[in-house]
């Protein structure tokens, strides 16, 4: 008993019963507060990240403040998803199709070698179609419980005039400690219109520097071809490369439209330059970028003929 | 110490000087030195401590009765917990912009000792309106000593204010790495130090004749 007194510091049993207690109301308040917070918050936390992908996706296509997108671009958006049934494995891809007037989403299930297997009409509207759970149900109720239904990913294609502009593409690769998410926007022969590290956890001023100008426009212009076989090569980067890649810190004295051309024309073809000291984060960003565009170049191909063959009346 | 009661305006200016957090009390210094690299860092640190002190010194003011005294420091630290989330969910969802720029900030204000110290020392002992302008005090105080510090270094290490370029070189690039935040630091409490010595003399001066 005096034993237990001691390491206790003087306390009796009743104490730190009361003591006990007390943490816990205390904890509980605390946690409730917190909880009460983020359910509150969770909506216009989802908004801001819709907006700020929006801001991105728009960014990537070439348009900003000073040259705001034009009226008529449209922007469809398909969501990917992997659907284990039985048979096999096969993708489902949800997006909007033209019915009666009205472009309305539809699932299309296609098999891992571009083979048509089945096509839903899920009655969803694009404004309804941006909630997860929305379309997760809508997919549910159409397919029933059986099949494992899970998110791949959200590819936005940008149209004018009938015509595809543009294709949006978002993927993640591990970096040199963390995950490294970008966005890739890819005209419509594949080659590259500009690419956004979104989020990484590199370390600031090495392998942080992919976020910057004068390593992510390296991506720019280069062609299908070329992204195939991108490599990284460790030779110093030009001057006027540089200065050719950071147009938003030359601003005022940047280079004209003829001299862009032309330096543009010089390292098209170029292999991509690493960043001193963060050789492990450039070849993961080469790397990652390179599989990313190959997959969706290879999976959009399959899309593509199953939308002709079927005759699909696609909006996009 | 005097333990005399102050008056509301009292308690504000003390923590602003006499008390100044980094500067008399050399409290809470490993974000003095490491986060005051430039006015902007440190203005909006300032900015998430001046909300946390001021939130977290009313609530416990308010339920200062109800803590069991051992363990009044696990319900300080999350008190203070509590709050950080709160304002680190309320900026991301409603001030998007400005949780960009200070949201690592934010979270890391929770192990700050500036603000534990002044609840136990304080905030446990005082009605809601004293601890509200104390809390208000030492969080301006902290905001002005880290305003400072980066004005200081940014200017002396990048040569530059708020980010615009003033001085158009670089006198000592030295001075934006963690060591010369020490030194700075130093020198600011001498001046402080300097200042009070000056008054107190003065004061006595003025008593004589």
């Amino acid at each position: 008993m005096v034993q237990a007194e001691a390491f206790f510091g003087g306390c009796t049993m009743k104490e730190i019963f009361k003591i006990t207690i007390a943490l816990t109301i205390a904890c509980l308040i605390a946690g409730g507060v917190m909880g009460g917070v983020f359910i509150a918050t969770a909506k216009a936390k989802k908004r801001n990240d819709h907006l700020n992908t929006q801001q991105t996706l728009i960014g990537l296509l070439g348009y900003s403040s000073p040259r705001p997108a034009p009226s008529d671009l449209k922007l469809h958006t398909i969501y990917r998803y992997t659907i284990e049934e039985d048979a096999g494995t096969h993708s489902g891809y949800m997006m909007p199709v033209m019915a009666g007037g009205k472009a309305e989403y539809e699932l299309l299930i296609v098999d891992l070698e571009g083979k048509w297997v089945s096509r839903h009409r899920l009655g969803l509207r694009s404004e309804k179609a941006m909630d997860e759970q929305d379309r997760k149900d809508a997919i549910t109720h159409v397919l029933g419980p059986g099949p494992t239904v899970s998110y791949a990913d959200t590819v936005t294609i940008a149209g004018m005039d009938a015509k595809r502009r543009a294709y949006v593409i978002p993927g993640k690769f591990p970096g040199y400690k963390n995950a490294i998410h970008v966005m890739v926007a890819l005209n419509p022969d594949f080659s590259i219109l500009g690419l956004e590290i979104t989020a990484h956890e590199e370390d600031p001023g090495l392998g942080g520097e992919i976020e910057k100008e004068y390593f992510k426009n390296q991506f720019k212009g280069k062609a299908f071809e070329n992204i195939k076989h991108l490599s990284v090569s460790k030779a110093p980067l030009a001057e006027e490369h540089k200065r050719f890649l950071e147009t938003k810190e030359w601003g005022k004295r940047a280079l004209s439209e003829g001299e862009l051309a032309s330096l543009g024309k010089k390292y098209q073809d170029e292999d991509i330059h690493a960043i001193s000291g963060a050789t492990i984060s450039s070849n993961a960003v080469a790397n990652g970028v390179k599989r990313l565009v190959r997959n969706f170049a290879h999976r959009m191909a399959l899309l593509d003929r199953v939308i002709r063959e079927n005759h699909v009346e696609a909006v996009f | 110490m005097p333990t005399a009661p102050k008056t509301h305006s009292q308690l504000f200016l003390n923590g602003l000087l006499n008390e100044n957090p980094i500067f008399r009390l050399a409290l809470s210094m490993c974000p003095a030195v490491g986060l005051s690299t430039t006015v902007i860092n440190g203005l909006l640190l300032g900015v998430a401590v001046l909300f946390v002190q001021v939130f977290s010194s009313c609530t416990i003011s308010l339920i200062k009765n109800f803590i069991h005294p051992r363990i009044r420091i696990p319900t300080y630290t999350l008190t203070i917990a509590t709050w950080v989330t709160v304002i680190d969910l309320v900026l991301a969802a409603y001030v998007p912009v400005a949780y960009k720029a200070m949201g690592i900030f934010v979270r890391l204000i929770v192990a700050f000792a500036i603000i534990t110290m002044r609840l136990e020392v304080f905030a446990c002992k005082h009605d809601l309106a004293a601890s509200f302008w104390d809390g208000m005090g030492m969080g301006v105080g902290f905001l002005f000593g880290m305003t400072t510090l980066g004005a200081i270094r940014e200017m002396l290490g990048m040569g530059s204010f708020l980010g615009y370029d003033v001085l158009g070189f670089r006198p000592l690039l030295f001075f934006v790495l963690p060591a010369a935040g020490f030194f700075t630091v130093g020198f600011m409490m001498a001046i402080f130090n300097y200042v009070e010595t000056i008054s107190r003399r003065r004061k006595r001066g003025g008593r004589n004749a």
